[in-house]
């Protein structure tokens, strides 16, 4: 017994002993920018694994006949200890009390696999991880002045560089070998509310971030900087100045130049057509118009724009005259599909606001908006561009209004996923309802201006829509409690192994029949899924790896 | 109701072998974290900071204001959000980048001479007392946590009761004299009273963590709990307060024992047939009109 304890340690000692020293001697880190622009199998290079958003696997090792006996290979536990990490940022040792770290550490990067090696992030840290064993090869640990700590979606890679973003909103690069830091850039201001947690996109010789924060009624705006020197390349901010086009969607230059509008998540990119996109955020003041009369462009809108020149090449506007906090930020998921008969290039988008969207991704040509959930009540149907028309009746005011979907929206940032294989796209959506009181009753209110009580859930459903049509094909119903429905918004992943890994709302990571719905495996991991699901092949094997609260789980088949 | 096979949550622990088809040993997991966006709300005090000086000296807010109102409010208006000639200050990015009037006083001794800002000489301890002032005001616009709602009682009482009688037939299941009777002194806040309107239970997000003396009664002993019959393969059958259903298993709260009861599930089976007390308030989510809801605030706050 004895021995055997002693043989397990010094087992474990020389593996964490050897580990990141084999790791740097025998590796080149570096990224392949090939890989960026095929479908991803044995490395996950950029957030949405390849730059379409499908979060869609060719990979077929894990399928419907063998999920059964999928099984755990590793969990990586995140620590957050400073102790032996490499050390940045411009903050305090101990962090300061504004910069929110009551917040859980979920890990909703969805991590790096390249070259052998997985890099994770949440808010502050960055770690590099074996993908083999789930061992820590490095820690990287920002000293922070402050800016909400909600969440950080990951790293982009460029050659052998990391490149990440601080809710004190700096653009810091690492060397993927040791973790230690090359520069760091300042891309906005803390002190106004700003915050980072996008993934950098890197797209050649560009790496485009946006900002967020949406407290104080400041400009957002989506930037490329350079991934040697971190200068600034172009920006692009996500309302019009006065005079411009778009300028007439906004009563005046006060409206407009405090408009919001923050693009805080990853998009999607077409090498063909040279086109970046991405959402941008929610209009502010927030859940109030009184001040910004108008559409409000180029808020809670689909953008293209030229990564060369940060130029837009078109835009489509899902929700105008935003008033419930539904940016648009969700991934625009590129689908190569049929419509008329004609084979298209498509971008498809489950919004926040309650609408699938399916538009043309060459010029922003709208095909069909179709509601996910049958409780939405704030609009007065379509207008002929396929927009929802606001009802002003709904935007909130003194004695409330009962608006569905809630702030949350009817789904959120947790990417969704489209299988070639199906075609269908796979989205987690919920049906609540919430109360929208005005607080702020000034003709020029501030900030979210409007105060939120939510009320109510109908449920919440994980569900797959034909693109073609938004017709449901399926829906399975997420955990009930005593209180009513559980769950709603999750990351996805859909495989050629004809699965969808997602989860259940109670705490069960799930692989589903991707055709039917139908579940075939799970693992209860105690808590919900926090991250986009991932899979790579390593070694001939395929792994899934996804994060659960501040645990990363790695699952393969039983051999 | 008692059952012959009923496996207790213990057995199912001890039997759970593979991380496949483990299930975890609590109740249920905390109800997910909604999901983070950008904007989410700021985060309330961490337990033990209440007691914590406010952010802001009040004294000092006072006399920034006074300043505020004397020295600069003819062009930046009285409460600080711009004027006919002075932009709003506190969206100013000088302003909010100020650190403790800082960089406010070293602006002030020169001004904007090119759009007619003049310069203003004043002493450094009101210089501080004015950034105060601009900052808590700022403060007071990004912390979400700190609005007011204002007053929501404008509906129209008698109209409000007249539904509880007819269209909204709440009556059917409530009474002014019997289970309402004095709702609106028990319930202080209309807001709060108009919650409980449309949703008796859950539902809204707990700001903060829990306070001393707060109810923590779980949901399942709640009498608005959902109901669950889970319909066992042997033909039996096992009613009781849903405490979690998913696919792969179901956990109810049996009263007669004070235990829960769970067992997994595969492919529907058991099959388990769910009973909301509170269905008509579901359904009225699909119909209510905001002047219904404000008609039927008013009535309850006159049920004191």
């Amino acid at each position: 017994m004895k021995t055997s304890t002693l043989a397990t340690v010094t087992v474990a000692l020389a593996t964490i002993g050897l580990s990141p020293a084999a790791r740097t001697a025998d590796r080149a880190p570096g990224l392949d920018p090939a890989l960026l622009t095929r479908p991803p199998t044995d490395a996950w290079p950029t957030y949405h694994g390849d730059y379409s958003g499908r979060r869609y696997s060719t990979l077929g090792q894990i399928n419907t006949d063998n999920v059964k006996s999928l099984t755990l290979a590793w969990i990586y536990r995140t620590n957050t200890s400073p102790a032996g990490a490499a050390f940045g940022g411009e903050g305090p040792e101990t962090p300061p009390p504004a910069s929110g770290f009551q917040f859980r550490v979920d890990i909703k990067s969805t991590p790096l696999l390249v070259a052998g090696v997985l890099y994770l992030t949440t808010p502050d840290h960055v770690w590099a991880v074996d993908p083999r064993t789930g061992r820590e090869i490095w820690h990287f640990f920002w000293r922070t002045k402050g800016g909400i700590h909600i969440g950080n979606r990951g790293v982009g890679m460029y050659g052998n560089w990391l490149y990440f973003l601080t809710p004190d909103n700096y653009f810091v690069s690492l060397d993927a070998a040791t973790g230690k830091e090359r520069w760091h850039k300042e891309i906005a201001n803390v002190k106004r509310e700003y915050f980072s947690t996008a993934a950098p996109i890197v797209i050649r010789n560009h790496v485009v971030i946006g900002v967020g924060g949406d407290s104080l009624d400041v400009p957002g705006y989506l930037e490329s900087r350079d991934p040697e020197t971190g200068e600034l390349q172009w920006r692009w901010y996500t309302t019009p100045r006065p005079g411009e086009p778009g300028s007439e969607t906004w009563p005046d230059e006060y409206s407009m130049s405090h408009g919001g509008g923050m693009p805080w998540l990853p998009g999607s990119y077409d090498p063909e057509l040279n086109l970046y996109y991405f959402g941008t955020g929610n209009a502010n003041p927030v859940l109030s118009g009184q001040s910004r009369k108008g559409d409000n462009l180029w808020t809670a809108s689909i953008v293209a724009v030229n990564p060369d020149t940060g130029k837009m090449a078109w835009y489509y506007q899902a929700t105008p005259h935003d008033t419930h906090d539904w940016d648009s930020a969700q991934t625009p998921v590129m689908i190569d599909g049929v419509i008329d008969g004609k084979p298209r290039k498509l971008l498809a988008q489950a919004n926040r606001n309650g609408h699938f969207f399916l538009l043309d991704r060459t010029n922003g040509k709208h095909f069909l908006t179709a509601p996910m959930i049958d409780s939405i009540n704030w609009t007065k149907g379509l207008n002929a561009k396929g927009q929802p028309i606001p009802n002003p009746e709904k935007e909130a005011n003194v004695p409330g209004t009962l608006v569905s979907p809630t702030t949350d929206g009817a789904t959120n940032w947790p990417p969704p996923s489209f299988s070639p294989d199906t075609g269908l796209f796979y989205v987690g959506t919920t049906r609540g309802f919430s109360m929208f009181y005005l607080t702020d009753t000034d003709p020029r209110p501030q900030g979210w201006a409007a105060a939120e009580r939510h009320v109510a859930n109908l449920g919440a459903e994980l569900k797959a829509i034909d693109y073609k049509t938004g017709r449901i094909v399926w829906s399975r119903p997420q955990a009930m409690t005593a209180s009513g429905s559980n769950g709603g918004s999750m990351g996805l992943l859909s495989t050629a192994g004809k699965l969808l890994f997602g989860n259940d709302g109670g705490g069960n990571f799930v692989a589903y029949d991707a055709a039917s719905g139908t579940p075939l495996w799970h693992a209860g991991l105690g808590t919900n899924t926090t991250n986009g699901p991932q899979t790579f092949l390593l070694d001939g094997r395929q792994y899934v790896v996804v994060g659960a609260g501040d645990q990363l789980f790695a699952f393969t088949l039983q051999q | 109701m008692r059952l012959a096979h009923v496996t207790p949550v213990a057995a199912v622990l001890l039997a759970a072998a593979p991380l496949g088809a483990q299930h975890a040993p609590e109740p249920a997991p905390p109800p997910a974290a909604p999901p983070a966006a950008a904007s989410a709300p700021r985060p309330a005090a961490p337990p033990g900071e209440s007691k914590e000086p406010p952010k802001y000296d009040a004294a000092s807010v006072e006399r920034g204001k006074l300043l505020l109102v004397q020295q600069c409010g003819f062009c930046h208006g009285s409460n600080a959000r711009g004027g006919q000639q002075g932009p709003d200050l506190t969206r100013s990015d000088l302003v909010q980048s100020d650190e403790g009037g800082k960089q406010l006083g070293e602006f002030l001794k020169v001004g904007r001479p090119e759009r007619k800002m003049p310069k203003f000489d004043l002493p450094e301890p009101d210089v501080v007392d004015l950034a105060t002032f601009l900052h808590s005001t700022i403060d007071s616009v990004a912390d979400r946590g700190k609005y007011q709602i204002l007053n929501i009682l404008v509906g129209d009482a008698q109209a409000g009761q007249a539904f509880f009688n007819g269209a909204g037939k709440c009556s059917a299941c409530h009474s002014p004299e019997g289970d309402l009777k004095g709702i609106a002194s028990r319930i202080k806040d209309p807001a709060a009273l108009q919650g409980r309107l449309v949703m008796p239970r859950g539902g809204r997000r707990r700001r903060g963590p829990p306070q001393p003396g707060q109810d923590e009664i779980p949901p399942y002993l709640e009498t608005t709990a959902v109901q669950a019959t889970v319909a066992l393969p042997s033909g039996q059958s096992f009613t009781g307060a849903l405490i979690r259903l998913t696919d792969f298993d179901v956990t109810v709260y049996d009263p007669a024992t004070n235990q829960m009861r769970s067992w997994l599930r595969s492919g529907g089976s058991p099959a388990v047939t769910l009973s909301d007390p509170l269905q008509a308030h579901m359904d009225m989510l699909r119909k209510w009109t905001d002047g219904d809801i404000h008609n039927m605030t008013a009535f309850l706050a006159t049920l004191k």
